[in-house]
């Protein structure tokens, strides 16, 4: 699994854009990082993680997994080592210590951020009357439908490997909302995340009010 | 029909990127509806913890109807299908109202694993 903010900080670490990024290295519509042939990490080498300074949460977690549930109470389980895993995995210690020696607190932050966007998206899709409030007649062209649904990392992408939503894209998401606002693209990576956030709630927040004035 | 009436409408192609980001964020970030789950490393070993617990959510499974907020009545699910639920097989169900044979609505058919 890999969030857009963590593709962002992964490809900066490799010194290339997101658009990139997502085309050499992700999956399942842009949405895991793509694996070897014998299952290894892409990023995984003989000295280690490429990625380790941007390294996703799920690897921070590990050996840890988080649960959260609809009432956003959050609990942590160990899973069993990997057998091919060479990290000391210990008993000692407590579980918020393990996170902040991971780091994992701005990625948790984002990740609830992201997560508080994403049931604002299913609340609007249960709300989508699809007979009565879509514009029906004029259906999607293929070209029409390609650039809705998927990112601009180019078409001669394979299928699971183009986007499923341009916003993955962060650069360029945040390309095409800094020049519609004549705003400049933020360089940090923090500001870019916080602006991409930003950018996708005001998306939410036109939808929310063309669907209302449909109503 | 003019522009400013235009932005007015919910576009095929609003609702397109709408679920597509929808799904591309539920698998980025391991969301389901209204939960979320992070830092599940795949393996079989962590499947079968993943799987134990969702089972122990399935001990009850039922359907509620509302009347707005108010509850009208509860029905539980048949027991073999509670049982094909706690299994991790692809569950299928379907939301339709018939009326004589005929098909009225087809409110959506929801395809998932636990």
């Amino acid at each position: 699994m890999a969030g857009p903010h963590e593709i962002l900080g992964m490809s900066r670490v490799l010194g290339i854009g997101t658009t990139e990024f997502l085309s050499l290295y992700t999956d399942n519509g842009g949405t895991t990082l793509r694996s070897e042939a014998d299952g290894r990490c892409v990023f995984l080498t003989p000295s280690g993680c490429r990625v380790h300074p941007r390294r996703p949460l799920v690897c921070r977690l590990y050996p840890l997994g988080r649960t959260t549930n609809e009432r956003a109470e959050e609990r942590f389980a160990v899973f069993p080592a990997q057998p091919d895993c060479e990290a000391v995995v210990g008993r000692d210690g407590t579980v918020s210590s393990f996170l902040e020696s991971q780091g994992v607190g701005p990625y948790l932050g984002w990740s609830r951020r992201y997560g508080e966007l994403y049931r604002r998206m299913l609340g609007l899709l249960d709300r989508l009357d699809i007979t009565g409030k879509i514009d029906a007649p004029a259906a999607a062209t293929p070209a029409e439908a390609a650039q809705a649904g998927s990112g601009s990392a180019g078409s001669g992408q394979e299928p699971d490997r183009a986007p499923l939503s341009s916003w993955q894209d962060v650069d360029a998401s945040l390309d095409e909302y800094c020049a519609a606002k004549g705003l400049a693209v933020p360089a940090e990576i923090d500001e870019a995340i916080a602006l991409h956030l930003r950018a996708i709630e005001e998306w939410l927040d036109d939808l929310e009010s063309r669907l209302t004035l449909a109503a | 029909m003019g522009k400013q009436e235009d932005r007015k409408i919910v576009t095929r192609r609003d609702v397109l990127k709408l679920a597509g980001t929808a799904a591309a964020f539920c698998t980025s970030f391991g969301f389901l509806h209204g939960s979320q789950t992070g830092g599940a490393v795949p393996s079989k070993n962590s499947k079968s913890l993943i799987v134990k617990e969702l089972q122990e959510r399935w001990k009850q499974a039922e359907f509620k109807w509302y009347n707005g907020n108010k509850l009208l009545g509860t029905s539980p699910f048949p027991a073999r299908v509670l049982e094909h639920l706690q299994s991790d097989e692809m569950a299928t169900v379907e939301f339709k109202f018939f009326r004589g044979g005929n098909l009225l609505r087809n409110m959506g058919t929801i395809e998932a694993k636990h």
